[in-house]
């Protein structure tokens, strides 16, 4: 890395998150980032498409504050450039609403990938150019391979792998490859000093 | 740190004139949405442009029909490799109720997108292509240039097609009104930037 920068490429935040400045992050109030997540140039999170309808009436009264999160995203996750996370939305008891998206830790999201799931699990790894239809549910451990397409709706167990347009499980997670899934080196090497995978 | 300039986060202003635009007083348009092009972009009643969608008329005039909604990064009016010339004096033309997903590329000339149509996340519309109403195209489909597609067609990314019967058409724009409904109360809207 020879390249010289006055300011690093990255914001780095008190709980360790790595948020590129060119990311493009929409209504961050309604972002919550678990801590050490990176997220890179050109990534874009919808927050401002948040949930409208209220959950229940009978929950008593006001919100409280930062409940009405649009996307959550756990530690140690890591958004490539150009994805895109984006809540889901549906009509729901009779008026259209969107639905927060929920990513767990150790999340790795591939370059141009467009997420639209309900949950994703932890140690999930969506290659590139993956298409992650609406209120689609992935389970842990779960490998998605580059141009897949999850279909709207779709449930994929955990230690799975799956590919094709639509994604079906093509395959299992090998016992002991659940250890590729982590992102902790990943993290390291991304931000304003990055330091060099361990070989 | 030893400048202090901080650099805008906003999409830069474009260099050129602006593009000149006939919107519709009802429309939902981001503030951070990138018009450009020197040909008329249209935009009818009720439509929504999502954040960073980008509208593109210098390969011809834009027309978007009443209840569309543009989502973010798509690229309307694109130019396309193909040579051949289009006989229509409109770069693109997408008809009421469609459904434009993200990072869709539609490029110019003559492109037509029927009414109700939906195309998915990640599709390519070639140049001239013309989709018949409420056509559904599934994501990473790619229509080539100069393509007529029929009405009720839907259309797979590996290539098959079958036909829509279900019938639920009024449903659909039913749907679609419904949303727009909440989007514009989600997405700060500035037309006057624009205009």
């Amino acid at each position: 890395m020879s390249r010289k920068q006055v300011k690093g490429e990255y914001i780095e935040t008190d709980t360790g998150n790595k948020v590129a400045r060119k990311a493009i992050l929409i209504g961050t109030q309604h972002i919550m980032l678990g801590g050490k997540t990176v997220i890179q140039a050109e990534a874009m999170i919808r927050g401002d498409l948040a949930r409208t309808a209220q959950p229940s009436s009978g929950a008593g009264g006001a919100a409280a504050p930062g409940s009405n999160t649009a996307v959550a995203i756990g530690r140690y996750c890591f958004l490539s450039r150009g994805c895109c996370l984006r809540p889901p939305g549906r009509i729901y008891k009779g008026s259209f609403t969107y639905l927060p998206l929920r990513l767990g830790d150790h999340v790795f999201v591939g370059e141009g990938s467009v997420v639209q799931a309900a949950t994703v699990g932890s140690h999930v790894h969506i290659g590139q150019r993956v298409t992650v239809g609406e209120f689609a549910i992935i389970k842990d451990y779960v490998r998605i391979l580059d141009g897949s397409v999850v279909a709207p709706n779709t449930v994929i167990p955990s230690f799975s792998v799956v590919a094709g347009q639509p994604a079906r499980v093509i395959g299992e997670v090998p016992e002991g490859g659940h250890e590729a899934f982590e992102l902790r080196e990943l993290y390291k090497t991304v931000g304003n000093n990055p330091q060099p995978l361990p070989v | 740190m030893s400048s202090s300039k901080r650099q805008s986060i906003l999409p830069r202003v474009q260099s050129g004139p602006k593009a000149p635009v006939n919107f519709s007083s009802t429309i939902t348009i981001a503030d951070s949405a990138l018009l450009s092009g020197n040909h008329t972009i249209n935009i009818n009643s009720e439509s929504v442009v999502h954040p960073r969608a980008k509208l593109d008329s210098s390969n011809g005039r834009i027309t978007i029909g009443r209840r569309c909604i543009v989502h973010e990064r798509t690229s309307i009016g694109a130019a396309s490799a193909d040579p051949r010339p289009s006989e229509s004096r409109d770069g693109v033309y997408i008809h009421d109720y469609a459904t434009i997903e993200v990072n869709v590329v539609i490029e110019s000339g003559g492109t037509m997108i029927g009414e109700g149509c939906h195309v998915g996340v990640g599709s390519k519309i070639g140049k001239g292509a013309k989709l018949g109403k409420h056509c559904t195209i599934t994501p990473h489909s790619v229509i080539r240039p100069f393509e007529v597609i029929p009405d009720f067609t839907v259309i797979y990314s590996n290539g098959t097609r079958r036909m829509d019967k279900r019938g639920v058409t009024d449903l659909k724009n039913k749907a679609q009104a419904r949303q727009i409904e909440v989007l514009r109360r989600l997405i700060p809207s500035n037309p006057s930037k624009f205009q």
